[in-house]
């Protein structure tokens, strides 16, 4: 008799909890996953506020994570954009940038919701495939943001808000380049160049780096040297005897620990002249490396992306050369704006968000200083 | 011939008293040191020696602490998970709330310690198996981190800030004098630790109820109180390692964490701990923690990326584990 009260005394309660749960519409619901944190914002709609506009649903904005802190001013600018218009967003992310599978289910259970319109910035563009189909044939424009949907079917992605990754990857090189430019001239034995990227399957990461890679190898061979690309599998173009090697060095996980040691090992090597670390967290596992062995700023260039308070303050004190920042807020703002006008049916096309190169010496300009967040 | 001698060997009252398999394991860190330092001589600098240690801390402190929630046959999966939460709730506390910093190292200490503390009582008096009841700490962690933070990674105070003092705690790091104190700290918890695992009245009963809880029970020891001791030391030490990993690392992401207690565990396992209870080495604990150590921040210097070193580990740990059991299956 008494288990039997148990048994059905728990039911009751977990059959409670649910139906509190479920009720509750305007609080952020509690998803299966363990860690899983949804942000939402309900948009502050301005007096004469039009009945089409109030009646827009959510729009779902799926992003790579929430850890890096480039991410809450991309969060700041959709929420500035989503008060502006008068529309509801739900910003979410996935534990970790490694976590794939979190990120499919996210955007799956987003789908399910049928949203007016969905903001993506896909970790693996090919994991995310079935969800992105299942839109396209529900007629939900997709709007790519920062890695954006690279690869996906012809019509999907609408339109993209991100930096020209390529091209931010590029001016890296050449800000890069013009540093290390007399040290390869005058060398008399082959020199390194180390390439951190946290991971080979992101379009922004995997952009900047091929972005740096090809433009450096470009300026590197325009004044007579050989160069040689190798490290890892996505980024190879061996050659023996070169007189530039590009050491390309990604970590098994995204963790802090793992690029740490990836720049440890990378500032250890006798003939490494220059480090470009292409995104927030592997600038810092590059700043972390370089704690005991102190070579950065002094034997070996440091380059970064992004920004965050211990990337400012290595640019500061010049261990690290400078560094290439993004437009986070307006990433945030122009997807939002464009989901909105998306939904409305009126045309949308990419907008480039652009990239800067900041240095100790330009770094509380007017133009630069927003964009480089804590 | 030659299997008298080595018998002998094993028989020598020296070898014995350490223990063969800690033997065997500090013979392996030192050879594993020697080797990579031969292959590439830029292993063998003071900074690299600094680098080893500094990856090695949080690991350690796990470590010790997870070896007492072992010896009590049991286990601890949520120690990763803790220290992510505690530095992140206590580092949050600390940059967005303006908690003094000596109040934040006091407070991820306590959450560390509490959530050891829920272990405790839900395995010894909700009678949970520790897989179980882990587990669920493990992931209740995980989520109230990333709740309390919203989300959001946590950077501590840098060195050079007002608030960075703490970072001394575990290296000193100004005007080129680079002091690894964290290796100091890292002994003074381990001799600690052995001292109340093997010279105390506490110690004595978790490696009692560890060895056989009921024999323990029908002896008078409380088992229930002393097993609780054994996960709240399990937590606390999990707090004390975050505090090292904010130190060495200065960002904590609320999705880190998993992963942690499996590399804790593993160096237990590789210094001699066993896994079914009753008998716990501290010594060998950092033993096997260093082991792994040298071997991830080693393995790059031979040319070797870090997805060898899991492989490593994972080799390692087998055959560590092969040895107790062969032991066991002599001393039988």
């Amino acid at each position: 008799m008494k288990k039997k009260l148990l048994s059905v005394l728990l039911t009751a309660a977990m059959a409670a909890v649910m139906l509190a749960g479920c009720g509750s519409n305007d609080k952020t619901a509690a998803t299966g996953e363990p860690a899983e944190t949804v942000t939402e914002s309900k948009a502050e709609a301005p007096e004469g506020e039009t009945a089409e506009d109030a009646q827009l649903g959510k729009i779902y904005l799926v992003s790579k994570g929430f850890q890096h802190q480039f991410w809450q001013a991309v969060l700041q600018g959709a929420q500035e954009a989503a008060a502006e218009y008068g529309v509801e967003i739900d910003f979410q992310g996935p534990d970790t940038e490694s976590d794939i599978a979190q990120q499919v289910n996210m955007f799956n259970n987003a789908l399910n919701n049928n949203p007016p319109a969905i903001g993506l910035a896909a970790l693996d563009t090919e994991a995310c495939l079935e969800g992105i189909t299942k839109a396209q044939s529900a007629g939900i424009p997709i709007v790519g943001f920062d890695s954006g949907v690279p690869g996906a079917p012809e019509g999907a992605i609408v339109a993209n808000a991100s930096t020209d990754n390529y091209a931010a990857g590029e001016l890296a090189a050449e800000e890069t380049y013009k540093l290390i430019k007399e040290t390869i001239a005058s060398a008399a034995s082959p020199v390194r160049i180390g390439v951190m990227n946290q991971d080979a399957t992101s379009e922004s990461i995997t952009a900047r780096g091929s972005g740096f890679v090809d433009r450096i190898k470009a300026l590197i061979e325009a004044d007579g040297k050989t160069v040689s690309v190798e490290g890892h599998d996505k980024w190879v173009d061996k050659a023996d005897g070169a007189d530039v090697i590009i050491d390309v060095a990604v970590p098994a996980q995204v963790t802090a620990e793992l690029s740490s040691i990836d720049a440890q090992n990378l500032l250890n090597k006798a003939d490494t002249i220059c480090i470009y670390a292409s995104n927030q967290h592997s600038g810092e596992g590059l700043v972390n490396g370089d704690a005991n062995l102190g070579k950065l700023g002094k034997d070996i260039v440091g380059i970064a992306f992004d920004s965050g308070a211990l990337i400012k303050s290595a640019v500061k004190d010049g261990r690290l050369a400078g560094a290439v920042t993004q437009d986070p807020l307006q990433i945030g703002y122009k997807t939002v704006e464009l989901c909105v006008k998306a939904t409305k049916g009126e045309t949308v096309s990419d907008v480039d968000t652009g990239c800067q190169w900041y240095t100790a010496d330009n770094m509380e300009d007017p133009k630069i200083a927003p964009n480089l967040y804590d | 011939m030659k299997n008298n001698k080595i018998r002998k060997l094993f028989k020598n009252p020296v070898v014995k008293a350490i223990g063969t398999q800690k033997l065997i394991a500090f013979l392996a860190l030192i050879s594993l040191y020697v080797i990579f330092g031969m292959i590439n001589p830029a292993f063998r600098t003071y900074s690299t020696l600094v680098n080893i240690f500094d990856a090695s801390y949080y690991i350690g402190l796990m470590a010790i602490g997870v070896t007492f929630a072992i010896t009590s046959d049991g286990i601890d999966l949520s120690i990763g998970t803790v220290l992510t939460c505690s530095a992140l709730v206590s580092g949050c506390l600390v940059t967005k709330y303006n908690v003094p910093i000596a109040f934040g190292l006091i407070i991820c200490i306590l959450i560390g310690a509490l959530f050891g503390l829920l272990n405790g009582l839900m395995i010894s008096y909700m009678k949970l198996p520790p897989f179980i009841a882990t587990l669920g700490s493990m992931m209740l962690s995980k989520g109230l981190g990333s709740i309390f933070t919203k989300a959001q990674s946590i950077t501590w105070p840098q060195a050079t800030a007002e608030q960075g003092w703490f970072r001394c705690i575990f290296k000193i790091n100004q005007n080129d004098i680079l002091i690894p104190t964290g290796f100091i700290l890292l002994m003074i918890m381990a001799v600690l630790a052995s001292v109340l695992l093997n010279k105390t009245r506490p110690g004595r009963y978790i490696l009692a109820l560890g060895s056989n809880s009921e024999a323990a029970r029908l002896s008078g020891v409380n088992v229930a109180k002393w097993k609780t001791l054994a996960y709240v030391i399990s937590g606390t030490m999990a707090g004390i390692a975050g505090l090292a990993y904010a130190s060495i690392y200065s960002t904590i992401l609320p999705g880190g964490g998993g992963g942690f207690e499996l590399d804790a565990i593993a160096g237990v396992v590789i210094g001699g701990t066993s896994m079914s209870g009753g008998y716990g080495t501290i010594s060998g604990t950092l033993i096997g923690v260093f082991i792994m150590s040298i071997l991830k921040t080693g393995l790059p210097f031979i040319g070797l990326q870090t997805h060898y070193q899991q492989a490593a580990t994972g080799i390692v740990l087998v055959f560590a584990v092969f040895m107790d059991v062969l032991n066991r299956r002599k001393k039988n």
